[in-house]
């Protein structure tokens, strides 16, 4: 495994591209939780998605990528920024335990030591399947079909969306009563009881 | 199990992942404002979605990308409820800094 690994280092110009993106994910990331303004976190977060985007295009993942670019880059940033420009923010937002430099190392150390654990786990810890799967050789997932044989599907959006309407066919329906759910509690919560409306003409909101 | 795709070794995609995962803990950790800790959150489910995809290509099972899709669906029905309370909290409290939210503490 190693040697494959060294071998491709200094060939391979989307290895480049990775660590380009990389950087980028993890300077912005850390552009997100540092930032005074919630403002500039919130663009640094859109930042991450599209260099997230980024990184799942080299690995050849195009369906992810660009939902990727249309779910968290638009509609979630949209919404992020929506409540953060309907709330007034005050500027001083860090928490008190960054005030204290014993209490940060602490933290920082307990996030370090959880990130090595994460890490050993995922790479050590990963059964090795033998058999290769369905859906990746060639881009190509052939799935059955009730009185005929099998069909092949080819490209990465069409093996994901395959396997979506075939294997995941009542998850996918959960998902979407659970959408319907979600926005029906989320306007129940945000929205002024009617007889509030009277007494507070003047607030914020 | 594919050690390379497409040219990046699966211990730096996986290495990228616990390094969001972490920054993502870091923010839920240290920030106090309650719209920034959702964003940490948004990172965590990000770099989860990293680690579907790496092992989707490694495994060369499409399963781990039609999961990614799910993950997206739900993060955005957490924003929606999730926004929606820190507004109704908002309304309540005049404040998002989760430090003075303590009607709750026993």
């Amino acid at each position: 495994m190693d040697e494959i690994i060294y071998m491709n280092l200094e060939t391979s110009p989307s290895l480049l591209l990775f660590v380009f993106f990389g950087t980028v994910t993890v300077i912005t990331a850390l552009s997100v939780i540092f930032q005074k303004n919630p403002v500039v976190s919130a663009v640094s977060l859109v930042f991450t998605f599209f260099s997230l985007a980024g990184i799942y295009g080299i690995m050849g993942a195009l369906f992810i990528a660009t939902m990727q670019v249309l779910v968290y880059a638009g509609a979630i940033m949209v919404l992020v920024v929506f409540v953060l420009m309907l709330l007034s923010q005050r500027a001083e937002t860090m928490s008190r335990y960054r005030k204290h430099p014993i209490r940060l190392v602490l933290l920082s150390v307990f996030v370090l030591g959880f990130f090595f654990l994460l890490y050993s786990a995922l790479t050590t810890g990963v059964p090795h399947t033998e058999q290769m799967g369905k859906g990746y050789e060639n881009a190509e997932y052939s799935f059955p079909i009730q009185g005929t044989s099998t069909v092949n599907a080819k490209g990465n959006v069409a093996t994901v969306g395959a396997s979506t309407y075939l294997d995941y066919l009542l998850p996918f329906e959960m998902i979407s009563i659970l959408l319907l759910v979600a926005v029906l509690g989320a306007v129940i919560l945000a929205k002024k009881k009617l007889t509030e409306v009277d007494q507070t003409k003047d607030t914020v909101l | 199990m594919n050690p390379v795709i497409g040219g990046i070794p699966v211990q730096y995609l996986l290495g990228l992942a616990g390094i969001l995962f972490s920054i993502g803990v870091l923010g839920v950790l240290i920030r106090r404002n309650i719209v920034i800790i959702f964003m940490s959150v948004e990172l965590i489910l990000n770099s989860v979605n990293l680690v579907f995809v790496t092992f989707s290509k490694a495994l060369s099972h499409i399963n781990g990308e039609t999961i990614v899709f799910f993950v997206m669906a739900i993060a955005a029905a957490e924003a929606a409820v999730g926004l929606a309370l820190v507004i109704a909290i908002f309304r309540h409290k005049k404040s998002t800094n989760v430090d003075e939210l303590q009607s709750m503490r026993w």
